[in-house]
C-alpha cells in the first residue's frame, strides 16, 4: 500500500474480476424489484452482503439496515482495492477513490454545521477513501467547522478549504466550503497523470465524467430557473464547456442541448437527448448519462485488460449496484410500482 | 561500469579469437540459448503468477487452474533444452 515501487496490475485485476462476477445481474434485480424491504435484506444476507447484514442487523432494521450494509460493503471492497494495489496503480485508484474522502469531509462539515451528534454523522460516512480510521475519528471529534479545517491541514483539501473559510465566515452558508472540496477532488484527479496509452484513455474517461457532471449541473440550473452563477458549480478539466460560456448556455437551454448534441458524446447521447426534448424529464436523461459512462468504462476495460481501466469500470459498477439496490428498497418502502422502480435503475 | 565490462569482454573475445577457435564454444552458445529462454519464461510467469495468486485469494478452488497457467510458459524452457540437446 504505497505509491512507490513496482506496480501490480495483474494481481489487482485478477481480484477485481472475481469481485465483478459477484455483482448482481439483471435477473437478480428483477427478483429484487418484486420484494419488500425485509425480503431484500434476507436476500442480501444470502449473497455478497452476508457479513454486513449480520453485523448491522442488531442495530438497524428495514431500509436503514439495507442502506448501511450497502455502504459498508462498498467501503470494504474499495478499501481492499487500495490495500492490495501498489505503485502506480495504487496512485490511479486512490485518485478516484478520494471521491469518498470528499464525501466524508462534506458529511462532517454538514453534520457540524447542523449540530448533529457524532453517532449520526458516523453512520452516514462511507469509509472507502484514502483517510484511515484514526484520521476519520479525529475529524469526527472536531466540534466546529474551524476544527475540521485545521484537522484537514496537510491533506490535499487543507489549503483550498482554508481559502474558502473566509467566504464561509462572510456568508454563513456551506456552499463555498463544499465547492472547495469538490473542486480540489477534480483538480487532483487530473493533475500530473503519467502518460501511456491506457492512462490517456483513463484521462479521457475522467474528462467525460467531468463533462457529464457539468452538463447535468447546467441542465439542472437551466431547469430550476434560479439566478445562481453557474460558474460557481463549474468543474475545470472537461472538454465540453468553458467556464465563460456556461453562463450564456444556462440562459438558453435550446443552445445547451445543441451543444451537447454536437459534441463527441452526441452519438451516444442522441437517443436520450431526443427523449429529453420530448418528455421533458431530466431524471431519465441523468440516468442515460450514467449508463453511457458505465458502458464507456466497460469498453475501456475490454480494450486494455491489464490496466487501470477494468478497475475503474468495477468501481463504477459497484457504486451503481449500491445505488440500484438502495433505489429498489426506498422505492418499495414508498410504495412505488415495479415499473416506476425499474425506471429508477441503471442496468446495463 | 557496464562500458568497462563490455570492453573487457571484447578483450577476452579477441584473445580467444587469437587462440584460433570461435569466440563462443558450442557449449557456451547452448548455455546462452537455454538461459535466454528461461529468462523469457520467468518474465511471463511474473505476470501470470501474480494474477493466479490474485484469483486464488478470491476463490481457493482456482488453485489447480492457476498452477497450470503459471507453469505453461515453462514449456519455452523445455523447447529450448530440446533444441540444444538435438544440436549438441
Amino acid at each position: 500500500m504505497s505509491t512507490t515501487g513496482s506496480s501490480n496490475p495483474e494481481y489487482v485485476n485478477a481480484r477485481v474480476r472475481a469481485r465483478r462476477a459477484a455483482l448482481f445481474n439483471d435477473d437478480e434485480y428483477r427478483k429484487l424489484v418484486r420484494m419488500g424491504p425485509a425480503e431484500i435484506a434476507r436476500y442480501m444476507e444470502e449473497s455478497e452482503y452476508k457479513r454486513e447484514i449480520n453485523e448491522l442487523g442488531s442495530r438497524h432494521s428495514g431500509v436503514d439496515l439495507i442502506e448501511y450494509s450497502l455502504n459498508r460493503n462498498l467501503a470494504k471492497h474499495f478499501n481492499d482495492l487500495l490495500g492490495f494495489s501498489e505503485g502506480r496503480i495504487y496512485d490511479l485508484i486512490a485518485r478516484y477513490l478520494r471521491k469518498f474522502d470528499a464525501w466524508n469531509i462534506k458529511t462532517v462539515l454538514r453534520g457540524v454545521y447542523s449540530e448533529a451528534s457524532r453517532e449520526e454523522i458516523d453512520t452516514d460516512l462511507i469509509r472507502a477513501g484514502e483517510f484511515d480510521e484514526s484520521f476519520i475519528n479525529r475529524l469526527l471529534e472536531a466540534s466546529t467547522i474551524e476544527d475540521v479545517i485545521t484537522t484537514l491541514d496537510g491533506t490535499i483539501f487543507g489549503d483550498p478549504l482554508e481559502a474558502a473559510f473566509e467566504d464561509f465566515e462572510e456568508t454563513g452558508v456551506l456552499v463555498p466550503l463544499e465547492n472547495a472540496v469538490d473542486r480540489t477532488f477534480y483538480e487532483e484527479l487530473l493533475a500530473d497523470l503519467p502518460s501511456s496509452e491506457p492512462i490517456d484513455l483513463y484521462r479521457e474517461f475522467l474528462e467525460a465524467e467531468i463533462d457529464f457532471r457539468n452538463a447535468r449541473n447546467a441542465l439542472r440550473l437551466a431547469r430550476s430557473g434560479t439566478d445562481i452563477d453557474p460558474a460557481d458549480y463549474f468543474i475545470e478539466g472537461g472538454q465540453l464547456f468553458k467556464a465563460r460560456e456556461l453562463d450564456a448556455l444556462v440562459q438558453d437551454p435550446e443552445q445547451l442541448l445543441t451543444r451537447i448534441r454536437d459534441s463527441s458524446y452526441g452519438r451516444e447521447l442522441s437517443g436520450p437527448l431526443d427523449e429529453l426534448e420530448a418528455a421533458d424529464s431530466l431524471i431519465e436523461f441523468e440516468h442515460a448519462l450514467e449508463s453511457v459512462l458505465l458502458k464507456y468504462s466497460r469498453r475501456l476495460g475490454n480494450v486494455y485488460p491489464l490496466s487501470i481501466c477494468p478497475i475503474i469500470a468495477y468501481i463504477l459498477m459497484k457504486e451503481r449496484e449500491v445505488e440500484n439496490i438502495r433505489a429498489i428498497a426506498r422505492g418499495r418502502e414508498a410504495g412505488l410500482s415495479e415499473t416506476e422502480i425499474e425506471q429508477e435503475l441503471v442496468i446495463l | 561500469m557496464s562500458l568497462e565490462l563490455a570492453s573487457e569482454f571484447g578483450n577476452v573475445v579477441l584473445q580467444a579469437g587469437e587462440a584460433g577457435g570461435p569466440a563462443l564454444s558450442e557449449l557456451g552458445a547452448a548455455a546462452i540459448a537455454v538461459g535466454l529462454a528461461a529468462f523469457g519464461a520467468g518474465y511471463s510467469q511474473r505476470a501470470i503468477g501474480a494474477a493466479a495468486v490474485g484469483a486464488m485469494a478470491e476463490n481457493e478452488d482456482l488453485f489447480a487452474r492457476g498452477l497450470i497457467l503459471t507453469v505453461l510458459p515453462e514449456t519455452l524452457v523445455i523447447l529450448a533444452l530440446l533444441v540444444v540437446i538435438l544440436l549438441l
